[in-house]
């Protein structure tokens, strides 16, 4: 069977065959530089001894409990990015006087860098809750806003004007047209956002916090424990790819009518 | 007074401080439960005059009356269908077709069902009715369109080329479902198109607009020409082609014109 078909699909089996001949090579790899004593086991321990002490993980420091802690900022930030930038992105693409009004700020504050943030922000909200989930609204919100403003900007005019010439006002067509017809693209720049969050979240973590993915991937490091530090790692990237499949999932199911 | 009229209307647009003129003033009566059709040269101004009867382009100069009183913004009185299929893709075609009913406080639910099913069978999409629009073919998703429009019961029904995308057995198929429904409506129709023939078929009266700055160039009464019954043979009788023929002309010396008064222009 020929594999590089130019710009053409394969067969489902095969792809998932090849994704996990790509993984397998890369963990082959790693092994062998491992063991190949060229680098040092404290720099590069083999895949084995990171999945060992993932277990240690979760049985010797409970590990579940500050991946639940650090879930649960990431997804209280992200709410409150979601339920302001929603409204207000679809205020600032149906008035252009209020996308005139926020636009030049909101561009400005978008290329702030989060990190710089943080020192202003533990001065303002303390070491606590507040300023993690400060440093994440940061980090989304402004994005956000924007993404939703184009997402519904660029529903089709003649969708706008059907829902005139059929009687609904314009509050009527943000909620019956505009909403429903940016959703799809709204969805997916959810996804997209929520995966920053994760970023900020961990910067967050390392700089003020006793509890928390990144606090523990951080006070490991301390005593160079290698394995441990990856075995955090994997675990962020574990939770990322499954939020990352509910998502998909969801939308697959809530936007069924874009199958053909 | 004439159900829907437009006097001295006009238009033009600025960009970059240069005003294009898209309308010269102009004037036009329409009569109730009448079909007019407005052929001319795509971008000629034609679109725009229709938009400004649908309260989509404002009007600056002149004035348009509806029933005796002067249009403001759009509203279900003025029922719109564009070229691209604005069937909504997040609803079913009867969903779609449900669309402006909802907004109707005057009407009891049992009757939006039954004025739903009634355009649902009256399109031929009744087989369709639980479907997404992007699952059923282009034709299809026009005829949900004029479905949906017509059960918010406008007084004018405004069609946008609604054809023009079409393939030529899917359009003529609409044509004779539109001469059909038209038959059964009376709807106060403005159809906008740029095909000759397709002009003279569905018309009681044909406006031909020159190129921009459009004027009327003149309006041909179908009725008085070939009657009041239309169907596919019409188009082949002898009177049909010679008018076609006719209007074709006038619109070529028109072309010839523009294009010699542009390429003056350009020198």
């Amino acid at each position: 069977m020929r594999l590089l078909v130019f710009r053409t699909g394969l067969p489902r089996r095969t792809e998932l065959i090849l994704g996990l001949a790509g993984l397998f090579a890369f963990l082959g790899a790693w092994h062998l530089t491992a063991i190949s004593g060229l680098i040092k086991p404290q720099f590069l321990p083999t895949p084995w001894a990171v999945v060992e002490a993932f277990g240690r993980l979760f049985i010797e420091r409970n590990f579940a409990g500050d991946i639940a802690i650090s879930i649960g900022r990431v997804w209280a930030a992200f709410t409150l990015s979601v339920v302001i930038a929603l409204p207000l992105g679809l205020m600032m693409s149906s008035y252009r006087a209020v996308g005139a009004a926020l636009e030049p700020f909101v561009d400005f504050v978008r290329y702030l860098p989060v990190p710089a943030l943080v020192p202003l922000l533990i001065i303002w909200f303390g070491v606590g809750e507040a300023s993690k989930i400060a440093v994440l609204w940061m980090g989304t919100f402004f994005q956000l806003l924007l993404l939703v403003s184009d997402d519904t900007k660029r529903v089709p005019g003649e969708y706008v004007e059907s829902g005139f010439t059929l009687g609904a006002s314009q509050w009527q067509i943000m909620r019956d047209i505009i909403m429903p017809a940016a959703l799809p693209n709204i969805v997916d720049n959810l996804r997209i956002t929520l995966g920053w969050c994760w970023t900020y979240l961990i910067i967050a973590e390392i700089v003020a916090a006793s509890s928390g993915v990144g606090h523990v991937i951080w006070s490991l490091r301390r005593f160079v424990k290698t394995p441990e530090v990856m075995a955090g790692i994997v675990a962020i990237g574990i939770v990322g790819l499954l939020t990352d499949q509910a998502f998909r999932y969801a939308h697959r199911r809530w936007f069924r009518y874009q199958r053909r | 007074m004439a159900f829907l009229s437009i006097q001295n209307v006009s238009k033009s647009f600025r960009t970059d401080d240069v005003e294009t003129e898209v309308l010269t003033p102009l004037s036009l009566d329409i009569g109730r439960g009448e079909l007019v059709t407005f052929l001319g040269p795509s971008g000629c101004g034609k679109t725009t005059l229709m938009r400004m009867v649908g309260g989509l382009e404002s009007i600056e100069a002149g004035q348009i009356t509806l029933d005796g009183k002067a249009l403001g913004p759009p509203d279900r009185r003025r029922g719109m269908v564009f070229q691209s299929y604005a069937a909504f893709p997040w609803l079913t075609v009867r969903g779609n077709i449900a669309f402006g009913l909802k907004y109707r406080t005057d009407l009891p639910n049992a009757e939006k069902t039954a004025i739903t099913d009634r355009y649902l069978d009256m399109v031929g999409l009744a087989g369709f009715a639980d479907q997404y629009t992007n699952r059923i073919s282009g034709g299809m998703r026009q005829r949900v369109a004029i479905a949906r429009t017509l059960a918010s019961d406008p007084d004018v029904l405004l069609m946008d080329e609604p054809f023009g995308a079409l393939d030529a057995l899917t359009r003529e198929h609409l044509q004779q479902q539109l001469l059909r429904i038209n038959a059964a409506e009376q709807k106060t129709t403005i159809f906008v198109t740029h095909d000759v023939e397709e002009a003279i078929l569905l018309a009681h009266r044909v406006v031909i607009f020159s190129a921009r700055p459009a004027q009327i160039l003149s309006v041909v009464d179908v009725g008085a020409r070939l009657g009041t019954q239309r169907d596919e043979a019409l188009r082949q009788s002898a009177a049909f082609q010679s008018l076609r023929n006719e209007i074709q002309d006038t619109i070529r010396i028109e072309y010839a014109r523009a294009r010699e008064a542009e390429e003056a222009h350009a020198v």
